[in-house]
């Protein structure tokens, strides 16, 4: 019987998001109670210490990501309070004892376009520079930039898609090259619209310079609480895990009809689902994929945390 | 037990206990369930736990609610409201309580009617309520002190409340041990402190009177329902509810989860489910609050009559169903999971617990993560060997092992001159050709038409044990005697020599038509092939080259020799295609370092997700064209920034330098170094130029101790620790086009600093200081230089220091 190695969050109420940086050395964690964690591994060895906690927000913090560590150690945090904030490690002016007093937290910005609570917050891929994109419950989409990511406090909002249905997840497909097409897959756990599509794919467009709904997509009508782009990898296709009241697996197929020019410059894709496990009996949660993207990780009402690897014949 | 709604309660004291009551009261203690199965003595309530059944009590006839003594004693004392009005304090058997006085004592109100609800005061253990239906001229909420009555006969009622009211439920609140809510009448919610119960503290018009339940987190949260709605107060503003939740089925219970803030479980008449209800409340109240609702289905699929939380295990359940089933049910908190660069998973566990897994733990192996055998891999220098087929020995995969060996076999050919790459358009008719030689040399078939090289490879063969094989081969290059010969060395294989050994050309003989059918029956794929050829009609060889079974290479080298030049062409290009879209990495050998290996490695990346074994194979053998392709550079990419992410930026090195190497095209300088004064570059390239107009510094010997600027021969910068000028002459001399020379200065002389206050010295100096000191050297400077560098915080893996 394996037993896994346990660690005492001591969040005073129920953590929603975990979330490793991109080096997997240090971990955040936010909770019902309102506050942030960071938990460095020692000395990367195996131990992990909470080497921050701060009250980051008026309402129960839903969701907590890393940058990619080029633009600094920097976190974003989204609310049921209805903002998005930044955070961003510095070392103290004060003259303090010990190591781990000299490095503390600030917010550089806080979010507040939203009128209703935040329920997902992403940094884009690093090639699109600092990037966020949040959805709400109104079922808006919202794409910052930091124009100058040495300036972490200015942020524009660059895009706002709505998507009319409550958002409860969003996902940015994984970089693969500067020539890559931004996709962004929202999922909506509203249970009152009888809507047959609950995810929304939308890509960039360059010719408008707007971000489009992929329309020749229908897959999941349940209540959808997870959405998770595997990484590619060297793969020639994406993936897109949904959690759902099943786990869904789809395949994104970029297809470039050559000599077809319209507003979308020839670009189509083509979705599969790939795989449909109802094994978890009951809601999933959440989904994550293993750093080669062949591995995929849920969670569900069962209890249970599940693993799935793609079998090829 | 049926017929009577069943009831059930944890005790809030006795955690491993629990009452069920209908007609009659039960006590259960609940045990955790023991690997024995056949200790059948309990009643199963989960995969974990059983209950036992502890003791019953039937005294009371018409009972209506029941309510456990609080007070931490090792027995448990009931207070039984009943259908006349009386509420009596009971036990199960003898107790420490039969000599207290408090077992067995009545309080009863001066008018008989049903009582409602009772409920012990948590705090003030001694305090009871109780609320009753209404009677013209009394209270309907009586509070006695049962202490006070011990000894005496009948105990008087402290306080009442509601002169001919009814109270439908009732619930005491927690931080003020002397306040009730009381639901009355079916029009209003009351708060009345029993300090002055005259009047109410607080009240708020409402139907909502049912099931009042007070937050033991939270004071000021109060919830209660009426028919199919459930209402949420808060104290502080008791006007109007903070929330009603219309729900589709009539509320038959509500309750706060004792283990977690602002959770409410709810159950509905006729439901098969609990309800639970997660409430989100900024602490800014403009926000208005919103709620998360979710049911639960425990186990079984009957009708839930009632539930109870555990007053302490986080988010455990007792259900009762209709039929008396109990079932002991944890609501599974969403469990929230990640899965980390570095193979770390991990998942949230209850509400504080964080359970993690990670590479190095045994079960990490079964889940066949390839990312961990990819980072082993780069650990041991996969791919940068020297030795192409060194890297063979560092996969255990097959067809990539056979791939590096492939590829190593192909390089030594080419190098001894045995095969130029300067191959002819068009095929010479006839079977055998120099360009069919040279491409049996490829696929190993030299032996067919070479005796010392067939004798070469049976002996390999035979010293392998791949029996069949060289039988096979035998055969093709129509040495039948050998083949037999090698087959009877084995005793299994004896019987196919007997039958080989009759092998006779006669096209109607009996030879040839059993072995036509028996040939299927043979499961090795090399013996099959033997009798598909030998009882082949006029040169149709489909059955031996579309034997999956067989080794590509031995397909192709058969193809070579025994096909005719257009159906040679079929057969390479349909296998080709084949191969390709099968990800085969056998396929190598017929795409060679085409276009198409780049199809048939995407395939192969597609199907496995080695992206590392692709990017190392392309980067050792593709010709620098295919190198450069979007394709292969995006495989390379992905490589990298998995190095990257791990951390190995030593591998990652080495991986670039053999790119380097193999594009041809060397990576342009990226960092100069300029004097302070005259802002040209102190390179020893300027130095060289300059030796004429300062013969002093010109001579070799002192070329590590260049202190000043080659141009305006000011001084360079003093290290802040040994005050000494910096002497550092770059290596780089972009005149030598060749390889950068090798490193003129120890890495301990090397110029570093701070990005921040531009203070800097020597680098074993600058770490030496920053061991011991959290501020720059420079007096007065009290920048925190090491600290401000967040990638001083990422060791590589494989740094030693």
């Amino acid at each position: 019987m394996f037993s896994p190695h346990t660690i005492n969050a001591e969040h005073r109420d129920l953590i929603h998001d975990v979330a490793f940086d991109h080096y997997g050395c240090r971990m955040a964690t936010c909770s019902s109670d309102q506050c942030v964690k960071v938990w460095d591994k020692a000395n990367c060895g195996s131990e992990w210490v909470q080497t921050a906690l701060w009250k980051a927000h008026s309402g129960s913090v839903w969701k907590v990501t890393w940058a990619h560590p080029e633009f600094g150690q920097v976190l974003a945090t989204c609310s049921f309070d209805r903002t998005v904030a930044v955070w961003e490690e510095i070392v103290s002016e004060t003259i303090s004892i010990g190591a781990a007093g000299m490095r503390h937290w600030v917010k550089r910005t806080n979010l507040v376009d939203s009128r209703t609570s935040v329920t997902d917050v992403k940094f884009a891929p690093k090639t699109l520079g600092l990037m966020l994109a949040t959805c709400s419950i109104d079922g808006i989409i919202r794409i910052y930039e930091a124009p100058d990511v040495m300036n972490l406090s200015q942020w524009t909002l660059q895009h706002e898609v709505v998507f009319k249905l409550q958002c409860s997840c969003i996902s940015w497909n994984p970089e693969f090259s500067r020539a890559q097409i931004p996709m962004l897959a929202v999922g909506s756990d509203d249970m009152s619209s009888s809507a047959s599509n609950k995810i929304a794919i939308l890509f960039f467009n360059e010719f408008v310079r707007k971000w489009v709904k992929l329309d020749n997509f229908s897959g999941v009508s349940d209540a959808v609480h997870d959405i998770a782009f595997a990484p590619r990898l060297g793969r020639s296709y994406d993936l897109m895990a949904v959690a759902s009241k099943d786990v869904r697996i789809f395949t994104l197929t970029q297809i470039i009809k050559k000599n077809f020019r319209d507003a979308l410059g020839g670009l189509r894709y083509e979705v599969h689902l790939a795989a449909c496990f109802d094994d978890h009996n009951s809601s999933v949660w959440r989904v994550s994929w293993n750093v080669v993207g062949n591995i995929l990780a849920s969670s569900g009402d069962d209890g249970c945390v599940r693993m799935w690897r793609g079998k090829y014949l | 037990m049926s017929g009577v709604r069943l009831e059930v309660l944890w005790s809030p004291v006795h955690y491993d206990k629990f009452v069920a009551w209908g007609t009659e009261i039960f006590l259960y203690q609940t045990l955790p369930k023991t690997k024995d199965a056949s200790d059948s003595s309990g009643i199963e309530l989960s995969e974990m736990s059983s209950a036992q059944l502890l003791a019953t009590n039937s005294n009371h006839h018409y009972l209506k609610c029941v309510d456990i003594y609080p007070k931490e004693e090792p027995d448990v004392l009931l207070a039984v409201g009943q259908a006349n009005g009386k509420v009596a304090l009971s036990t199960f058997g003898p107790s420490a309580f039969d000599a207290s006085g408090l077992a067995g004592m009545e309080l009863v109100p001066k008018h008989a009617r049903q009582c409602n609800v009772v409920a012990w005061n948590r705090v003030d253990t001694n305090l009871i309520a109780a609320g009753l239906d209404r009677y013209r001229s009394d209270h309907c909420v009586l509070v006695w002190d049962v202490c006070s009555g011990v000894g005496g006969s009948g105990v008087a009622a402290v306080a009442e409340l509601g002169l001919s009211d009814a109270a439908h439920s009732l619930a005491w609140l927690y931080s003020q041990p002397r306040a009730l809510i009381v639901g009355m009448n079916n029009k209003h919610l009351k708060m009345v402190d029993l300090r002055d119960p005259s009047k109410a503290v607080n009240s708020s018009q409402t139907k909502a009177v049912h099931g009042l339940t007070v937050s033991a987190h939270n004071d000021y949260q109060v919830a209660s329902f009426v028919d199919t709605q459930i209402a949420v107060w808060d104290t502080r503003s008791f006007d109007k509810p903070v929330l009603t939740m219309p729900q589709i089925k009539p509320v038959t219970k509500l309750l706060w989860c004792p283990t977690r803030h602002n959770l409410l479980g709810s159950l509905q008449r006729e439901s098969r489910s609990i309800h639970l209800h997660d409430l989100q409340q900024s602490a800014d109240d403009s926000a208005d609050p919103s709620v998360l609702e979710r049911s639960v289905k425990p186990g079984s699929a009957s009708q839930i009559t009632s539930f109870s939380w555990h007053p302490k295990h986080e988010n455990r359940l007792l259900v009762l169903t209709l039929q008396g089933t109990l079932t002991d049910f944890c609501v599974f908190e969403r469990i929230t999971l990640n899965w980390s660069q570095t193979s770390h998973l991990v998942w949230t566990h209850g509400q504080n617990t964080l359970k993690m897994m990670c590479d190095s733990d045994t079960i990490y192996d079964s889940i066949g993560d390839i990312s961990s055998l990819i980072k082993k891999r780069a650990l041991l220098d996969y791919g940068l060997k020297t030795e192409l087929k060194e890297n063979a020995e560092l996969v255990n995969e097959e067809g990539m092992k056979k791939l590096w060996l492939y590829l190593h076999q192909s390089k030594t050919l080419v190098k001894d001159g045995l095969l130029d790459l300067s191959i002819g358009t068009k095929l010479p008719p006839g079977v055998r050709s120099e360009l069919r030689d040279k491409a049996l040399l490829l696929c190993n078939w030299k032996f067919v038409h070479d005796t010392t090289a067939f004798q070469q490879i049976m002996e390999e063969l035979e010293a392998e044990g791949a029996v069949t094989r060289g039988a096979a081969l035998a055969v093709f290059s129509l040495r039948l005697r050998h083949s037999i010969k090698l087959l009877s060395t084995e005793t299994k294989y004896s019987t196919v020599a007997m039958a080989l050994s009759g092998y006779t050309e006669d096209k109607n003989s009996m030879w040839r038509e059993s072995c036509t059918v028996s040939r299927t029956k043979l499961s090795d794929p090399y013996l099959r092939a033997i009798f598909a050829f030998l009882t082949a009609d006029s040169e149709n060889y489909d059955l031996v080259l579309n034997d999956g079974g067989m080794a590509v290479a031995d397909r192709v080298g058969f193809a070579l020799t025994f096909l005719s030049d257009l159906r040679l062409v079929d057969f390479i290009t349909q296998l080709t295609d084949n191969l390709i879209s099968d990800g085969n990495l056998a396929g190598i050998l017929l795409t060679g370092g085409s276009i198409e290996a780049l199809h048939l490695l995407q395939n192969y990346v597609d199907k496995t997700g080695d992206v590392q074994s692709v990017s190392l194979v392309a980067m050792r053998s593709f010709s620098p064209d295919l190198l450069d392709h979007d394709r292969t550079q995006y495989w390379i990419n992905s490589y990298r920034d998995l190095l990257d992410s791990w951390r190995l930026w030593t591998q990652r090195a080495h991986f670039d330098i053999w790119h380097n190497r193999r594009t041809g095209t060397r990576p342009e300088q990226q960092i100069y170094v300029s004097c302070n004064f005259c802002g040209k570059s102190t390179s020893t390239q300027s130095l060289t130029r300059n030796k004429a107009t300062y013969p002093r510094l010109g001579t070799s010997s002192n070329q590590n101790k260049m202190t000043c600027c080659p141009h305006c021969r000011k001084p360079q910068p003093r290290c802040s620790i040994c005050l000494v000028n910096m002497g550092t002459a770059s290596c780089y001399q972009p005149e030598n086009s060749g390889t950068p020379t090798t490193k003129i200065n120890p890495f301990d002389y090397w110029f570093t600093w701070c990005q921040t206050c531009r203070h800097g010295g020597h680098a074993a100096h600058m770490t030496q200081w920053f061991k011991e000191h959290l501020e720059c050297p420079v007096t007065a400077c009290s920048c925190r230089c090491l600290s401000l560098d967040a990638a001083s915080n990422i060791i590589s893996v494989s740094s030693v220091s």
